[in-house]
């Protein structure tokens, strides 16, 4: 009967570590989300040449926290087995730099948002649902964020804001474009529009 | 102009026209979908063991990290999509261009001005006011959805609000007593009964919509206060407080439809998704 009692405190000992370690997740998010507001908030980087400065590191910042490779897969769903290896990474690095593009200026607006991480959602045995609210004066904006466990660290592979999800609403961008054509097509479409910048 | 603002936001867009035949129409949604896939057919072949087309080099290990996304994998992330028909695309297409110029030749310098003009702060307080406005809808919505103890909560919200609020500009129900209201609308109720978008519906002005949630637009529209400022259906007061509404949410926003439309590859796809997906989520609150 102590034995049991021992061999189960000892256990439950043991697994401490683990339930330290579901929160993990949401740290990883909060602190990358926390450092890209300091950088906003630096009183030093002002005028243009701060902007590029505060570019950069958002930039640096979202490497870090995404995982381009990941959200690409899933974006593409099955049709990624469709691409060749070489155009898998191209598309990679094109979505990447379209993703980045369009949301530093959205990012670099912000000021005096507050970004409040309330909880971590299980989807499944590698992926976690991050979930925070970006909180003004005038809107509460929902922003979930959904990690994924590789190499002991979590990355992001998508972001659900107000319910939509960024990889779920390119999907069907891209379904239109893949539907009748061959990868390479999506791929000219995509250097298009980075070009086009 | 208020669901230009809403959509902009990926917020609500709540606008509601027609009750008949919806079950009729949803019936019609699921087939629709089907036929609005186009990436089923080499999705199937594949699911099915079929190896990709095989330009190239053969495709790497599973373990790399650019390797074949697997049956399971994919379903994993493509399963829950939610879908919408578009049969009348070239009006929306149409009405979604004329949108587009409305918000970046009107609404947008308008909303700039205006965010030069009023502090945040006095933003904010009017942003209060017009949400304790709306409370009927969601204290009827909520009864109707079956959440009476949500009815209650804005009912609650909406005489403390009104009175140690000032008229609704201090949300003081939620700062200094923590009473949290639920949003609820219209469409959102139809939802729940089981009816189905119909199909995919853009409004001149006020943007993405359904048949559904247009009848739900106008069933929220019915219940806001300013609504029976006079006897007249367009009275100009009305208008005006909806127009000052739409400008003063909007200068919370301001960004967020650029961010959307620059990131898009086809905006109004990537516009008509954003509006399904919302509106899905909504319904699962």
């Amino acid at each position: 009967m102590k034995k049991t009692l021992i061999g189960s405190m000892l256990l439950i000992w043991l697994m401490a570590p683990l339930f330290a370690f579901a929160g993990v997740p949401l740290d990883t998010v909060k602190a990358n989300a926390n450092s890209v507001l300091e950088v906003l908030r630096d009183p030093k980087l002002k005028g243009e040449a701060g902007r590029k400065v505060k570019e950069q590191k958002i930039q640096a910042a979202a490497e870090k926290l995404f995982d381009f490779v990941e959200l690409s897969k899933r974006t593409l769903g099955l049709s990624w087995n469709n691409f060749t290896p070489e155009q898998r990474k191209e598309f990679v690095q094109l979505f990447e730099g379209i993703l980045k593009d369009a949301y530093v200026d959205k990012i670099l607006a912000y000021s005096n948002e507050q970004i409040n991480f309330t909880k971590e959602v299980p989807l499944s045995e590698t992926t976690v649902e991050v979930d925070s609210v970006v909180v003004t004066k005038g809107a509460q904006v929902p922003i979930n964020y959904r990690v994924i466990k590789k190499d002991n660290e979590w990355r992001v592979y998508d972001v659900v804001i107000e319910g939509v999800s960024l990889i779920n609403n390119y999907r069907t961008q891209f379904r239109e474009i893949l539907g009748n054509n061959p990868p390479e097509k999506l791929l000219e479409t995509l250097r298009k529009k980075t070009g086009a910048k | 102009m208020r669901s230009v603002v809403r959509n902009v936001s990926l917020s609500l867009v709540i606008l509601w026209f027609f009750a008949l035949s919806f079950s009729v129409v949803h019936g019609q949604e699921a087939v629709l979908d089907e036929a609005a896939l186009p990436a089923q057919g080499p999705v199937m072949l594949l699911a099915q063991g079929l190896t990709p087309v095989p330009a190239g080099p053969a495709p790497a290990k599973p373990s790399d990290e650019y390797g074949n996304v697997t049956a399971e994998e994919a379903e994993a992330t493509t399963g829950k999509g939610a879908q919408i028909a578009d049969p009348i695309e070239p009006w929306n297409r149409a009405m979604y261009h004329f949108n587009d110029k409305l918000y970046f030749w009107v609404l947008k310098p308008v909303t700039r001005g205006y965010k030069a003009a009023v502090p945040e702060d006095f933003r904010g307080l009017f942003s209060n006011f017009y949400k304790n406005l709306e409370s009927p809808i969601r204290i009827v919505n909520n009864m109707l959805q079956g959440k009476p103890g949500y009815a209650g909560k804005e009912l609650v919200r909406l005489v403390i609000n009104s009175t140690i609020g000032v008229g609704g500009l201090r949300d003081c129900a939620g700062e200094c007593f923590g009473i949290k209201g639920r949003n609820a609308d219209f469409g959102q109720t139809l939802g729940k009964y089981g009816v189905g978008f119909g199909f995919y519906l853009v409004w001149p002005v006020l943007g993405p919509s359904s048949p559904r949630d247009t009848v739900g637009f106008v069933g929220d529209w019915l219940l806001r206060p300013a609504t029976y400022l006079s006897s007249n259906f367009f009275d100009p007061v009305s208008m005006g407080l909806y127009v000052h509404e739409s400008v003063n949410t909007t200068s919370f926003h301001l960004g967020d439809y650029e961010a959307l439309k620059g990131a898009a590859i086809d905006p109004y796809v990537a516009i008509r998704d954003a509006y399904v997906q919302h509106r899905t989520e909504v319904l699962k609150r």
